[in-house]
């Protein structure tokens, strides 16, 4: 994997509390990397820590092969979780001046802002001022001045919260957008359907440590660990006999509509999976038979209550 | 254009496309003139109708009471054929009289023989205007018992006022062409540009503190840090800030150059009460480089006392979340700008005197004293190691100020104690 940042055993104390223990994740370039935990857990920190707002007690984060600088700062999109603008200030006005803090000429500035500001179909707002904006409105602003100089790396700090559904989407798909123009995305939350729909890889962050890293496929599937549930009528011999004990019931099996029954499985090992449909099939009416992925929700859920 | 830059260039551009920019601007110098003319204009019209006073005068012919004379204060209505007694009895409704002045018999062997018994409260104008009136009329009384002829224009010879022409001593020898100066017209620029540096580093000294306050409440300080350093930041709000005072005084040395070239000389000098005074007034306002030295002078202890208060400012503002919060810090960095103006007051008395000296030379208090000062025409190695001194200072408090800045704009929750801000400025 490319790596674009990497961070190796940062510690963080503040008075009598570990903020960050010991915690260690590496991020590809050109991806979307979620770094998701309970309020608390240690994100805000650990963000800071990259921002160098805060330095760490002991561990590195290098960014392209070096120890993070300042001048690397400077050049990272960042939208905080606490957000602001200058409210007396116009719109157009202080998206430019975001724009040539981060080093765009005004002329540059300009042609990109109105770019963007068109995608996100808020042109009429270039000469109102931000406290006539609603808080949705001006997060929009927010976003683009956080993206407009085309960073390498993006940081958004919960990102959707605020926005209402048909935006938050819309935010979404430029977050995509962004990574497949090249640039890398770390966004914190503990909104796990977003996490679902745009992450590549993911950190867990819970009670300072890192608890679970990996890209969000591998991970649901290992917390999933061959659970499936199948559906059907008519079947002669209870499951374990059948399988010769290579599936086991989880739970109660449930009537449903139509005369079939409905189970969840669990079978012990992959090469088995194969087997067990086989055996399944021969000895009722199978109607279906799919394996059950759980959702990122669960998976937060079972973590940071150590069942994983 | 650097980051410094247009961190500048914005905070400069927000405050002087306000109206209120422009109209104070222009308004302050009216207001200030107003301000000067006010306690005047007060004594004037704060009085109203004359007070009546009746009199009862026991003196021989009743002298004093006929001499007395009414005016707008005050206005005399003598009693002829009663007594005391009898007029505070007649007289005793605030309606009828505002007070009995009564002139013992023997009023000028006795000059405390004389009583004023008022029906409400007096006020210090009316008595000074009645005992004035009276030691004139004794004055006069008492030389007429040197039977000397023709006393009255004896004493209307005497009665000359001097007009004191001050020149000072260039040493050419020809005091024709020495420069004029008045220590009435020094004294009353000095307080002019004394109050001036008082009002520059407050008004603008707590633009930044609510200016730094309000980027922290509004969290547009989380967005700015991944595009500035807090120093940028920081220095970009003082000096864009400094930019805007500096054009407010610019403005200023325009107007009253202009002032100084066209309407003072359409000021009727020579029918003026003091020709020397009317005569230095003219030559001092209406000289372009003393009014442009004395600007030069400003723009340099307002920008350098701006600067060394203002970092100080933003250091307390980082360190709150609130106004409020800000008070205890605030009052701290108040105390010797009020102290400088405490002394500037001592220094029309002797601009020279050590304590004069020494407190403009003092960099927190030296602007407003050595502004104070400069009118009364001090030596210019004192100016000098004045501004040296003083912007010395502006790089030393600028430096603690960005070491509480850096971590204070981060810091949210509880405000800190004076050990917190001492622990921020050791962090590395």
């Amino acid at each position: 994997m490319d790596t674009i940042l990497k961070i190796e055993n940062v510690s963080k104390t503040y008075t009598g509390h570990k903020a960050l223990d010991n915690v260690s994740m590496e991020i590809g370039r050109g991806t979307i990397y979620g770094l998701l935990g309970p309020n608390g857990a240690g994100k805000s920190t650990l963000i800071r820590i990259i921002n160098r707002i805060t330095l760490p007690d002991c561990g590195k984060v290098m960014l392209n092969g070096h120890e993070i600088t300042t001048e690397d700062i400077m050049k990272i999109g960042y939208l905080p979780e606490e957000r602001g603008l200058y409210k007396k200030m116009r719109v157009g006005e202080q998206a430019v001046f975001f724009a040539r803090l981060k080093g765009l000429d005004r002329t540059t500035a300009r042609k990109r802002l109105m770019d963007w500001f068109e995608r996100l179909s808020i042109t009429d707002w270039w000469d109102k001022k931000i406290e006539d904006l609603s808080k949705g409105m001006a997060q929009k602003v927010q976003f683009i001045c956080t993206v407009i100089h085309q960073p390498e790396l993006l940081i958004f700090d919960e990102p959707f919260s605020g926005f209402d559904p048909i935006n938050a989407d819309l935010l979404k798909r430029e977050i995509l957008r962004l990574r497949d123009n090249g640039a890398t995305v770390i966004f914190s939350t503990h909104n796990m359907e977003s996490v679902e729909e745009i992450c590549d890889s993911m950190t867990l962050i819970n009670k300072s440590r890192n608890i679970l890293s990996g890209s969000v496929e591998e991970i649901r599937r290992k917390a999933g660990a061959n659970i499936f549930q199948i559906v059907f009528s008519d079947m002669t011999r209870p499951l374990a006999e059948i399988t010769g004990n290579k599936a086991e019931c989880i739970g109660e099996s449930e009537s449903i509509i139509g005369g079939f029954t409905q189970q969840k499985i669990h079978i012990a090992s992959d090469d088995d999976v194969h087997d067990v449909i086989a055996a399944v099939n021969d000895n009722c009416r199978l109607r279906s038979f799919q394996e059950i992925v759980p959702t990122m929700n669960d998976i937060f859920i079972r973590a940071v209550n150590d069942q994983l | 254009m650097s980051r410094i830059g247009i961190i500048i260039s914005r905070e400069f551009k927000e405050r002087v496309q306000k109206k209120s920019f422009i109209i104070m601007t222009i308004l302050t110098p009216v207001l200030m003139i107003a301000l000067g003319a006010a306690p005047t204009l007060m004594m004037l019209h704060s009085t109203g109708d004359a007070k009546q006073i009746v009199v009862v005068d026991d003196t021989e012919g009743a002298f004093v009471g006929r001499a007395l004379k009414s005016g707008s204060l005050v206005s005399f209505q003598l009693l002829e054929n009663m007594t005391r007694q009898e007029a505070i009895v007649a007289y005793s409704d605030e309606d009828k009289a505002f007070g009995i002045l009564w002139v013992g018999r023997d009023f000028v062997r006795h000059p405390d023989n004389v009583k004023l018994i008022t029906n409400t409260s007096s006020s210090v104008m009316i008595e000074e205007e009645i005992s004035g009136q009276l030691s004139d009329i004794l004055k006069v009384a008492r030389l007429h018992e040197y039977n000397i002829d023709n006393i009255e224009q004896i004493l209307a010879d005497a009665d000359v006022k001097v007009s004191l022409a001050t020149m000072k001593n260039d040493g050419s020898g020809d005091d024709g062409n020495m420069e004029q100066m008045s220590s009435d017209i020094a004294t009353m620029i000095s307080l002019v540009f004394g109050m001036m540096l008082y009002m520059f580093i407050i008004i603008y000294g707590q633009q930044v503190l609510a200016s730094v306050i309000e980027e922290k409440q509004s969290r547009v300080l989380d967005v700015m840090v991944t595009s500035c350093t807090p120093f940028e930041m920081m220095m970009g709000k003082i000096l864009g800030i400094a930019a805007v005072a500096a054009v407010q005084v610019a403005i200023w040395c325009v107007l009253i150059s202009f002032a100084s070239q066209f309407l003072i000389p359409m000021i009727p000098m020579e029918e003026m009460e003091n020709p020397a005074f009317a005569s230095t007034i003219s030559t001092t306002f209406g000289d372009i480089f003393y009014i442009l030295k004395l600007f030069a002078m400003l723009l340099l202890y307002i920008i350098g006392g701006f600067l060394l208060y203002a970092s100080l400012f933003a250091a307390a503002g980082s360190a709150v979340d609130v106004n409020q919060d800000a008070q205890q810090f605030n009052t701290i960095i108040m105390l010797p700008i009020i102290l400088g103006l405490i002394v500037m007051m001592s220094v029309f008395n002797d601009p020279n005197s050590p304590m004069a000296l020494w407190f403009s030379i003092i960099p927190f208090t030296s602007p407003i004293v050595m502004m104070a000062r400069i009118p009364f025409d001090i030596p210019f190695w004192q100016i000098a190691v004045s501004l040296t001194t003083l912007y010395a200072s502006f790089i030393l408090s600028t430096w603690i100020a960005a070491r509480i800045y850096r971590i204070g704009i981060f810091m949210h929750g509880k405000k800190p104690s004076w050990k917190d801000l001492g622990s921020w400025l050791r962090t590395k």
